[in-house]
């Protein structure tokens, strides 16, 4: 059965690519391996290298030309296929609207008479060429006496119509007690292969073929889910989401079988749910998965310890009111993160992280703030903090915010922290600890402001109090280090007027 | 995690540069060495990528090779750029399979980042521009590009990369529109420093800063995004 090659994934956020050059042309023998064309996506140039060997037989997208990821770019022949497999399987395709290729159509159109005229009967094949739906009971048995060698499994099925895609129910198929077996144990969908034994019945050799036609054809970038052509093709044609079918079959690909099963429970309005224990699977966003990878890394690779003050708060709600009634947007988010950078500029081991086997300090100070945005936990970055006026940093910080909700943050938005606040206060958590982002260090996280019961003097009045709580690597700093920081912080905020100053200030 | 090696191969014509790169993408596919990156500067020389629109080459070809200008095709993405004497040109020959990340957008962005903290290291601050693959001085109206970033793959392992203007003769880009690029500017470290600083020692300072970031940048996994 030949091939498609398809436009190939490059990256997370590609979603088209443009032909630059091909460098093989139609009807030119390709080696796996060999560079079949040059595709571009941005600034970035890729040599495409072909992963079956065949003959590059049909050109679908022209260079200069720019389709989406997955769009078939080409057709290669394996070294296998007859001319009539091509022809079909170019007949099949040909309403398929690919940009511009009629010209190139017209070609292999004119071999396909030619084709059909020269090749006799071949022996081992399943049944006369041409549009008839080879369904192997449908089929005229094939010489039992023919060579094994020259059946070509996975070309048996020729569809033509939606009905027969499913046909014969694979538990039906004829076959061998042992190639049964085997296709069982390898998770091998007999329907899916062309028998060569009497009537058409499956033998241990087909399924092995089978199986060995599988791993020839492997992509290594189409996609990312693995699946039989044959299924692939019926996916394609019945446009279901094969993102959404379990895969049962050899390498955990998805099979025909599979599709059946996954339009059967459809149809029995299941949906998504697997049976038992789980239920829908939701399905995450490249930036969740990042977020997942770091967090894992981060437990796995930085020990993690924690330290916690409870900060008096009472002159920081003094002179968050005055600079309200002045009509100043200084928030106690922007007061924080004033504090928190003053203090990394303050102590430059703890803006630093753990590399190679050394503690590299940070040039800049970056200071990351974690926002939930719909249930999606983002951080841009306030960069380049020292010796910016707290006007400066609020500006900045509230623009970035505002771009996160409204969920318009680029890529560079939240690189290069090198420190982050996480705040929960908002949501009337007491005390709680965050997991550091690497490569950075140490994490803050904030709770909630409390009225508690004080001591002053000899007198117990209402005081305000908040918890800040430090979670750091200790790869990079000690407890003591770690208090000292901290305690930075604790002594910004309870003397905030030196948050106002420009600068450095003091 | 694979570790990055640095080299340091001085001024290399275009052409061997690229014979070079060459063996180095082969020899890395064959697991025979890991990542590495070449650092280098090239006579003058103009290159044209794969999708370099024949316009915005300014000046014609014979010209340039009388004043000693060689023109090369070349398989990167970009358009078309100059490099020469003075600037500091990068071949980042990575494999992006062994380290997990299948992802040509984000070996851009990556080669931005180690650019923009060299570049901070250096005193001058510069950052990105949505949509426009570089690294751009912050702030600039118009744009002041100081570095460019093209790349290829074979398989998944990288090659070309970046050419950073250090203290180049800024003629060298009039015979261009740089990247395709209109109404964008092109400056050097040391323009920005306010060409005070001796270009080779300037140089070799940006080369340091340079080996230092690549390798933290590549020592471990970039922030979350």
């Amino acid at each position: 059965m030949p091939r498609e090659v398809n436009m190939p994934k490059l990256s997370d956020t590609m979603e088209e690519g443009t032909i630059n050059v091909w460098r093989k042309s139609e009807g030119e023998a390709i080696e796996r391996g060999d560079i079949l064309v040059e595709i571009e996506t941005d600034k970035a140039d890729m040599e495409f290298e072909a992963y079956m060997s065949g003959t590059l037989a049909k050109i679908l997208v022209r260079a200069g030309e720019t389709v989406a990821v997955g769009t078939p770019i080409a057709v290669v022949r394996l070294p296998r296929d007859s001319d009539e497999d091509l022809t079909s399987f170019l007949a099949e395709r040909g309403g398929q609207p690919v940009s511009a290729a009629a010209p190139v159509a017209a070609a292999p159109a004119a071999g396909a008479g030619q084709a059909a005229a020269t090749s006799a009967p071949q022996p081992g094949r399943s049944g006369p060429s041409g549009p008839a739906p080879a369904v192997k009971s449908a089929a005229a048995p094939p010489p039992a006496s023919a060579p094994a060698s020259v059946a070509v499994p996975a070309a048996a099925i020729t569809p033509t119509s939606k009905i027969p895609f499913f046909a014969p129910d694979p538990d039906r198929v004829r076959a061998t007690p042992r190639a049964r077996t085997l296709a069982r144990e390898r998770g091998v969908d007999l329907s899916e292969i062309g028998g060569t034994g009497p009537d058409g019945a499956v033998l241990v050799p087909d399924v092995e073929r089978y199986l060995e036609s599988l791993e020839e054809g492997e992509s290594l970038l189409e996609g990312d889910v693995p699946i039989t052509p044959v299924a692939a093709r019926i996916a394609d044609e019945m446009k279901i989401d094969v993102q959404r079918v379990k895969g049962t079959g050899p390498g955990g690909r998805i099979t025909k079988r599979d599709l059946r099963a996954h339009l059967d429970a459809l149809e029995r309005g299941e949906g998504d749910r697997e049976a038992g224990l789980f239920g829908d699977a939701i399905k995450l966003s490249q930036k969740r998965k990042a977020l997942i990878r770091n967090m894992v890394k981060s437990k796995e690779e930085a020990p993690h310890f924690y330290i916690a003050m409870d900060v008096d708060v009472e002159p920081l709600r003094t002179l968050r009111e005055r600079l309200k009634a002045d009509g100043k947007g200084i928030t106690y988010t922007h007061l924080i993160l004033k504090a928190c950078a003053l203090a990394l500029e303050r102590f430059p081991d703890v803006n630093a992280t753990f590399r190679d086997d050394k503690i590299v300090r940070f040039i800049q100070v970056n200071v990351a703030v974690a926002v939930d945005v719909q249930g999606e936990l983002v951080a841009p970055v306030v960069k380049d903090c020292q010796g910016r006026s707290i006007e400066d940093l609020a500006k900045e910080a509230d623009a970035l915010i505002g771009r996160a909700r409204e969920k318009k943050l680029s890529l560079n938005d939240y690189a290069d922290g090198t420190f982050t606040i996480s705040n929960l206060g908002m949501l009337g958590v007491d005390h709680f600890y965050a997991i550091i982002t690497p490569p950075q260090s140490t994490v803050l996280s904030v709770s909630a402001m409390r009225r508690l019961p004080v001591a002053e003097g000899d007198q117990i009045r209402v005081g305000y109090r908040m918890d800040f709580g430090l979670a750091c690597d200790h790869r990079v700093l000690d407890g003591a280090k770690a208090a000292e920081f901290l305690g930075e912080i604790r002594k910004l905020l309870e003397s905030p007027a030196d948050l106002l100053k420009n600068g450095e200030g003091a | 995690m694979p570790d990055l090696a640095v080299e340091w191969l001085g001024r290399v014509p275009y052409a061997e540069a690229l014979e070079l790169q060459k063996k180095r993408v082969e020899a890395r596919r064959t697991g025979v060495c890991g990542d590495v990156l070449l650092l280098l500067e090239h006579p003058p020389v103009i290159t044209l990528g794969r999708s370099a629109r024949p316009e915005n080459l300014l000046t014609p070809v014979a010209t340039l090779r009388e004043r000693g200008v060689e023109v090369h095709e070349v398989a990167r993405g970009g358009d078309v750029t100059w490099h020469g004497p003075g600037q500091l040109v990068g071949y980042l020959v990575l494999d992006l399979e062994a380290r997990g990340e299948r992802d040509v957008h984000a070996h851009l962005r990556r080669i931005e980042a180690i650019l923009i903290h060299a570049l901070a290291g250096l005193g001058v601050p510069t950052g990105r521009r949505v949509g426009m693959t570089g690294v751009f001085v912050e702030p600039s109206e118009p744009p002041r590009k100081i570095a460019s970033i093209g790349v290829g793959l074979r398989g998944w392992v990288t090659c070309h990369g970046f050419a950073l203007n250090v203290a180049h003769d800024p003629r060298g880009f009039v015979d261009i529109v740089p990247c395709g690029l209109h109404g964008v500017v092109m400056t050097s470290v040391r323009e920005e420093r306010g060409n005070a600083d001796e270009a080779s020692a300037l140089l070799r300072k940006a080369r340091d800063r340079v080996a230092e970031s690549a390798r933290r940048q590549l020592a471990s996994a970039s922030a979350i995004g």
